[in-house]
């Protein structure tokens, strides 16, 4: 059952961004991405649900639930700066992420098909699994926004102002505010995940991915306080952000 | 009963002509009352903007009511003699498919323009108020405001900027959004400059800085736009402050190179910086638009992508004559 859930979440992410890049190329913004997403969303929290009252904790013990909890997160930062900021397009750009991340967690054998029981669960420890992947939702979403920037800057730079496209992504200043607020929250979530990280109980357990999730939260620190102190250009904070992300996915493979 | 429609526009008269029929805004309810008031009129609209004046009424005999209006303009305006050649007549369904190609924009100056749908609304919202419309008038309106709804609703006709100055505005707000927590240089006190420099600010853009060689020139310029007068010696200072430079000097070279620009771009914290080109030759070193911030148009582009959208108009006529068609063909109108 909690498998369906998912499947239904993918093939509704899957209809919001196919309609919505369909709907762009039309030269409109299709009014239906919200809705999908909120559908994507109420699944999503149907298979988590499900699944936290099979592991009687938060539902994030193996790599499915981890990339089904990241695509949850990633869909509710949606829902929450989307349509508030007014950035159009965000969910079409979102979907195809989320659309990935889940059809990964349901490819056979990432999911534990019988999730046991976590017993003896303790809050630090799911404190920091379930704020850092918050955040490392918010840092998603920036990497969204980064992309939008990066597609929107090489058409006015190269005057290519035709298309669909063009007409319908946010303003150059929007998207950028909006990727800096994204990082502060991703980077205020995984500064409280990495703390209860070390509050936790380490009997024994490896703490690879720790030193891992140190080493990203130092890199966005860093691209935070340039950002901040010097500057930076819309494209250099837009691809630094976009790699960054795709870098800290590499913490997951220390779990 | 029978529609007529009388009228001259930008086609078919000169301005010299039209503005001696032009209504005020605040007189069209008025006037249309003054048109009832003639025996053989039973309904009346009357449409002033300021490229047209068209004068819609119904009455039993469509050769009747012209002669009675014709009659009131000559006794009320004393030109309405030399004038006469310039109206354009129109009875029945030629003149319901008038009103909707009005409405949709597709006799307007400007093709697809949309505020001609505000100004037509208005009109008749003043006649309805003023107790001059009735079935005839009322359903027309009523199908035409739908027809231009359908218009814009299902064709592109009113997507893109037809000129230099409005397509730099729409690139700018692509840009900064809204353009209240913009500011601008203007580098050079030409007309041009003034014109897109006024757009902006129409759009919302507050702090205008004016740089020209001759400082009382751009004091002039500054005044007339609530701005501030930068001496030309010290417009790379302003660099750091502004988010768009708008430059249309008599410059024979350049005047804006890329060092001038690099020099400023950490004092900006390379934030994103738009520079409009409309002087020839050209104010800005091409080089300024490699830096990655700088988003760099000059005439020719601006031009360009205004033409461009006066062609994606043109085209789609056809398909807004067709909707228009469609819908009269539905119409089942008394005094048709």
């Amino acid at each position: 059952m909690d498998r369906w859930f998912l499947i239904l979440a993918t093939l509704f992410a899957v209809i919001a961004g196919v309609w919505g890049m369909v709907s762009v190329h039309r030269g409109s913004r299709s009014p239906w991405t919200v809705s999908w997403m909120v559908a994507v969303l109420v699944c999503q929290v149907g298979f988590l649900s499900l699944r936290g009252q099979q592991r009687a904790a938060c539902p994030l013990a193996d790599f499915g639930e981890i990339l089904a909890f990241l695509s949850w997160s990633l869909t509710l930062f949606y829902l929450l700066v989307g349509p508030a900021y007014r950035i159009s397009l965000l969910g079409v750009f979102t979907a195809p992420v989320v659309m990935v991340f889940q059809a990964v967690a349901l490819i056979p054998g990432i999911l534990d098909s019988e999730p046991a029981r976590m017993a003896g669960g303790n809050p630090w420890h799911e404190t920091h699994a379930a704020t850092s992947v918050l955040g490392y939702g918010a840092l998603a979403l920036a990497a969204v926004a980064g992309v939008m920037f990066l597609v929107l800057d090489r058409q006015l730079k190269e005057q290519h102002l035709k298309s669909g496209l063009f007409r319908n992504l946010p303003p150059v200043r929007e998207l950028l505010v909006s990727l800096e607020r994204l990082l502060w929250l991703g980077g205020a979530l995984l500064t409280i995940g990495i703390t209860a990280g070390f509050m936790m109980p380490h009997e024994g357990a490896p703490l690879g991915h720790l030193i891992a999730a140190v080493a990203v939260w130092t890199a966005y620190a860093l691209l935070l306080t340039v950002k901040s102190v010097r500057g930076l250009t819309g494209r250099k904070l837009s691809l630094l952000t976009v790699a960054l992300f795709i870098l800290s996915l590499g913490v997951f493979a220390f779990i | 009963m029978e529609l007529i429609c009388l009228g001259l526009n930008h086609k078919t008269a000169p301005v010299e002509v039209r503005e001696c029929f032009a209504v005020g805004n605040t007189k069209l309810g008025a006037s249309s009352s003054e048109l009832i008031a003639m025996t053989g009129v039973s309904e009346s609209v009357v449409i002033s903007t300021c490229n047209r004046t068209e004068f819609y009424l119904v009455g039993p005999d469509a050769r009747v009511a012209f002669e009675r209006l014709e009659a009131h303009l000559a006794d009320t305006i004393e030109v309405h003699h030399i004038a006469k050649p310039h109206f354009y007549r129109m009875e029945k369904s030629a003149a319901v498919r008038h009103l909707c190609r009005v409405v949709s924009g597709l006799d307007s100056m400007m093709l697809g323009e949309t505020e001609i749908f505000g100004q037509v609304k208005h009109a008749y919202q003043e006649a309805l108020d003023a107790g001059s419309t009735a079935t005839v008038l009322n359903k027309l309106f009523q199908r035409a405001f739908g027809v231009g709804k359908k218009v814009r609703t299902e064709t592109t006709i009113q997507i893109g900027s037809t000129s230099v100055g409005n397509v730099a505005v729409d690139l700018a707000e692509k840009i900064f959004g809204h353009l209240k927590d913009s500011q601008v240089m203007i580098l050079g006190a030409g007309e041009m400059s003034r014109i897109t420099a006024q757009s902006l600010v129409s759009r919302g853009a507050r702090s205008i800085f004016v740089s020209n060689r001759s400082y009382d020139r751009a004091v002039e310029l500054a005044n007339d736009m609530g701005g501030q007068a930068v001496r030309f010696d010290d417009w790379q200072s302003v660099l750091e402050r502004v988010d768009i430079v708008i430059s249309s000097t008599g410059s024979p070279h350049a005047i804006v190179h890329r060092a001038d620009v690099e020099k400023a771009r950490r004092a900006r914290k390379f934030r994103p910086l738009f520079f409009i080109d409309i002087a020839v030759p050209r104010d800005i070193d091409p080089a300024v638009g490699e830096i990655e911030e700088v988003y760099l148009y000059d005439i020719d582009t601006l031009e360009q992508l205004a033409q461009e959208a006066r062609s994606r108009r043109q085209q789609q006529i056809e398909d807004c004559e067709r909707i228009i068609d469609a819908e009269l063909a539905k119409m089942n109108l008394p005094g048709m």
